[in-house]
């Protein structure tokens, strides 16, 4: 049970933390693309 | 007069089908889009507070912020989803990119999610009004109010069983949806807005009575989700709590213990999917509306879900905060307002009213979802057409929304209204759907390269490749959150796992079975039919005159009206087009379906029996099938399209003929310009017609009226000026008179008027013609009910049509 399950957890954690971390970006970013839409200013169409 | 008939004699080898493969949708604002949701949404915010501080302890609020701020992504993965131009819905997005097995489990988590949709949403509304019952009863009781003998019989208090009150309350409810589903109500997003303005102004008291209680009576601080502050529940450690991680866990490990809060607080953000049910309805400019539909989701579901749950551990005191109120407690919060007695009872009371709306709202909401997800995969081929037969009365799918219905009472029951436990069911369905959702979406950035109207920021280019970091960043956060809810929530697990099983078997079954039936099925249409498929309707796909006659068919025991038309029209003068509406549930894809999808082996027998009506008069008929959000909207664009001069439809076993004509009509003025209008012809099944006028037309007058105008005519005729007056003129001048009028003071005059002489309106005489055979006779006259032709075989057509509802 040791070894493997805290090695199982330590990647479980890491994956929630540079998940975490990244999400945060997607929230800022598409925050301020919200914002833009809100305003009306906003035409981002990506193909 | 009818043609001569040569029974048996085939028109050609292979009728041809036209088959629509745009559905035909009545639009809607990204305000009442939100509306839907928030309904949704909204909804959570009425028991995720208790049950994550039941989990994770006092500090649980500050969980329930993250994930509401964290949603926000989550929102971001559902937009770029949206805005895939790929034909065929969601369902075949996730099956193109995953495969068929891992998107059938995914279409089984986000049914588990649906269906449990119903029941947490029935039992704590249930809760609420089961609270406030036992809190009237308490306030009655302290003031005397309650009689001796009363007390004698509930030995003190008398008080209600919240649990059982609760279950009897969401079953109750289930059952008057189902019976609603069954006949076929619509999503009513003028409903869906109505709840939420009520809301709001809930909302609004809430926060600014918080803040004022905040200000005169202070607040107990939230303790910050350090793991020092986690209080986890034995029941909260799932399957961990057997195990040496139990004690002490979250100092072992730190990020673990917040991981695990974080989970026991997701459900919050659940009804984030119904953004994408919502999609294919919103107006132009689809994307545009769609983002910001989403943020204004995105903003009030922070507000009220986040904030109400920060102010419950504010305000409420610890000693009641779960003892008490873990399942209502916004309840809860208005009873620890600072102000009267009173007042404080009659806000919690307000509350209650909203959260019955609401929740009970959700409780509709999970049905729709659930028929409208199933349906979804009964189009593409993976339940047999055995669950999308229609209802022999309503035209429904029935068998599904049985099957829903069932589970969900099975479900209200064996949880015996413990929201806590359908709490942490529903968690599972929900992180489960978003994180397949996401997964999908993950790689189809790699394996689909088409068009999309927008993609999750941010995105790294490197060496021409694109890394999609945004998208995986969320993919990562819910999958590890669904992992470690994997073996947090054990009686979720085992539920949803088991629950998952039972569907993936049914449709895995049921795509075997399917598919060696289509392929026959295929075999004969391709016999029989010629299927063309066409993303819009118009005269040109099916080879038809202006002025065609529209009949709509449905059940295929039910083609009498098939029959009197077929009798009275010369298919050589005038085209006879057969269509059927394929309803397309809410949710489903809009555009670009598939032939499978809309085409099932119901409307071949249906068809197959409309042609043989068909070649037993000689005569020809074009056949039609239009995929359809509101049956009645998609008549009247057809109608249009087509350049119908007529529909001819059967009775409804549900409706009047003037409701049908009321329905069509009003489907008929929420179409754009240009439109053309056309008359509705109702056949009885004891072969009597009602005919109506859709669309504006010209009035016939009563005699007495003609003569009023005359003798006016004849009187302003002899004054000076005036004598190359026309009637015409009278006519308007008096409408206009009597506009201006309506819009001033004396509208409640002229309408009591109207009602006075509505109802001694008579209908007047019908005048025979043949409506069909000579299109350019004018119309007859007006009569305030629709009138008959009197029996079978008479040959006067369509007569006197009645004012467009």
């Amino acid at each position: 049970m040791g070894l493997p399950a805290v090695i199982a957890i330590r990647f479980l954690e890491v994956m929630f933390m540079t998940g975490g971390i990244g999400s945060f970006f997607v929230l800022v970013l598409s925050g301020i693309e919200d914002f833009k839409t809100l305003i009306g200013a906003d035409d981002s169409i990506q193909h | 007069m009818p043609s001569p008939v040569q029974p048996g004699k085939p028109i050609s080898d292979r009728v041809r089908i036209v088959v629509a493969t745009s559905v035909m949708l009545t639009f809607i604002s990204y305000w009442r889009a939100a509306a839907i949701v928030l309904n949704d949404l909204g909804s959570s915010a009425f028991y995720a507070g208790g049950i994550a501080e039941q989990a994770v302890g006092k500090s649980a609020p500050w969980f329930i912020v993250a994930v509401m701020l964290f949603s926000f992504t989550v929102r971001a993965v559902y937009v770029e989803s949206c805005s895939m131009f790929v034909r065929g819905g969601v369902y075949r997005v996730v099956k193109e990119a995953l495969g068929g097995t891992l998107a059938k489990i995914s279409v089984s988590a986000l049914m588990f999610d649906y269906i449990l949709t119903g029941p947490i949403s029935g039992v704590s509304a249930g809760q609420y009004i089961a609270g406030l019952i036992n809190n009237i009863f308490s306030t009655a009781d302290v003031h005397g109010w309650i009689p001796r003998a009363v007390h004698a019989i509930f030995h003190g208090t008398p008080q209600v069983n919240e649990n059982w009150t609760s279950v009897a309350f969401a079953v109750a409810v289930t059952l008057y949806f189902w019976w609603q589903n069954t006949k076929g109500i619509q999503e009513s997003s003028e409903k869906a807005l109505q709840v939420m303005q009520i809301t709001t102004v809930m909302v609004v008291i809430l926060l600014l009575w918080s803040a004022i209680t905040l200000l005169k009576s202070g607040y107990q601080a939230v303790p910050f989700p350090t793991p020092d502050n986690l209080k986890f529940r034995e029941e909260s450690l799932g399957f961990l709590r057997h195990t040496w991680l139990a004690t002490d866990l979250a100092r072992k490990f730190g990020i673990l213990g917040i991981l695990i809060a974080f989970g026991h607080s997701v459900l919050a953000m659940s009804g984030e999917e119904s953004l994408a049910q919502v999609n294919r309805e919103l107006a132009h400019p689809k994307l545009k509306n769609l983002k910001r539909a989403a943020v204004i989701i995105a903003i009030y579901s922070f507000v009220f879900t986040g904030l109400s749950s920060l102010l419950f551990v504010m305000i409420i005191p610890d000693p009641v905060r779960i003892t008490i109120y873990k399942d209502n407690l916004i309840a809860g919060l208005a009873m620890h307002l600072w102000g009267p007695l009173l007042l404080r009872l009659l806000f919690r009371t307000f509350v209650v009213v909203v959260g019955f709306l609401i929740l009970s709202g959700a409780v509709n909401t999970a049905i729709i979802g659930s028929n409208g997800v199933l349906n979804r995969v009964s189009e593409d081929g993976v339940l047999t057409d055995w669950f999308r037969q229609p209802h022999p009365r309503f035209g429904t799918t029935y068998r599904i929304v049985n099957l829903v219905v069932f589970f969900q009472l099975f479900t209200i029951l064996a949880s015996r209204g413990n929201v806590y436990l359908l709490g942490e069911a529903y968690a599972f369905g929900v992180i489960w759907s978003f994180t397949f959702n996401s997964l999908a979406m993950l790689v189809l950035r790699f394996k689909y390269k088409g068009e999309r109207g927008w993609k999750v920021p941010p995105n790294l280019h490197i060496a021409g490749h694109e890394i999609p970091v945004g998208l995986a960043s969320v993919f990562l956060v819910l999958l590890s959150t669904a992992l470690v809810n994997l073996f947090t929530k054990s009686i979720a697990t085992v539920a949803g796992v088991s629950f998952a099983a039972v569907f993936f078997l049914i449709f895995t079954v049921s795509e075997r079975a399917n598919r060696e039936k289509f392929a026959l099925a295929k075999q004969q249409m391709t016999e029989h039919f010629q299927l063309l498929q066409r993303d819009t309707v118009d005269r040109s796909a099916l080879s038809i005159r202006p002025g065609n006659v529209l009949v709509t068919v449905r059940d295929y025991n039910t083609l009498n009206h098939l029959k009197w038309v077929l009798e009275r029209i010369d298919t050589h003068e005038q085209d006879v087009v057969v269509m059927s509406a394929r309803v397309s549930q809410f949710g489903s894809a809009a555009y670009d379906l598939a032939m499978e999808q809309i085409f099932s082996d119901y409307e071949q027998t249906l068809f197959t029996r409309a042609v043989s009506v068909a070649e037993s008069f000689g005569k020809h008929i074009s056949l039609l099938v239009v995929p359809a959000a509101d049956v009645w909207s998609a008549i009247a664009q057809t109608a249009n399209n087509l350049e119908s001069s007529a529909v001819v439809a059967g009775l409804s076993s549900k409706m009047t003929s003037q409701e049908q004509a009321f329905e069509l009509g009003r489907a008929w003025e929420a179409m754009p310009e240009p439109k053309r209008q056309f008359l509705l012809q109702i056949v009885r099944p004891d072969m009597q017609v009602d005919t109506f006028h859709i669309g504006p037309h010209t009035p016939s007058l009563k005699t007495e009226d003609v003569h009023l105008v005359h003798r006016l005519w004849l009187n302003i005729t002899r004054e000076p000026g005036l004598d190359k007056l026309h009637h015409h003129d009278i006519l308007t001048e008096a409408l206009t008179r009597f506009a201006r009028d309506y819009a001033g003071h004396d509208r409640e005059d002229i309408l009591k008027d109207l009602r006075k002489s509505s109802g001694r309106t008579v209908p007047s005489r019908p005048v025979r013609g043949d409506g069909f055979g000579d299109r350019s006779q004018p119309l007859p006259e007006r009569s305030a009910k629709p009138v008959r032709n009197k029996k079978k075989g008479d040959e006067g057509p369509p007569s006197p049509p009645v004012v467009s509802p």
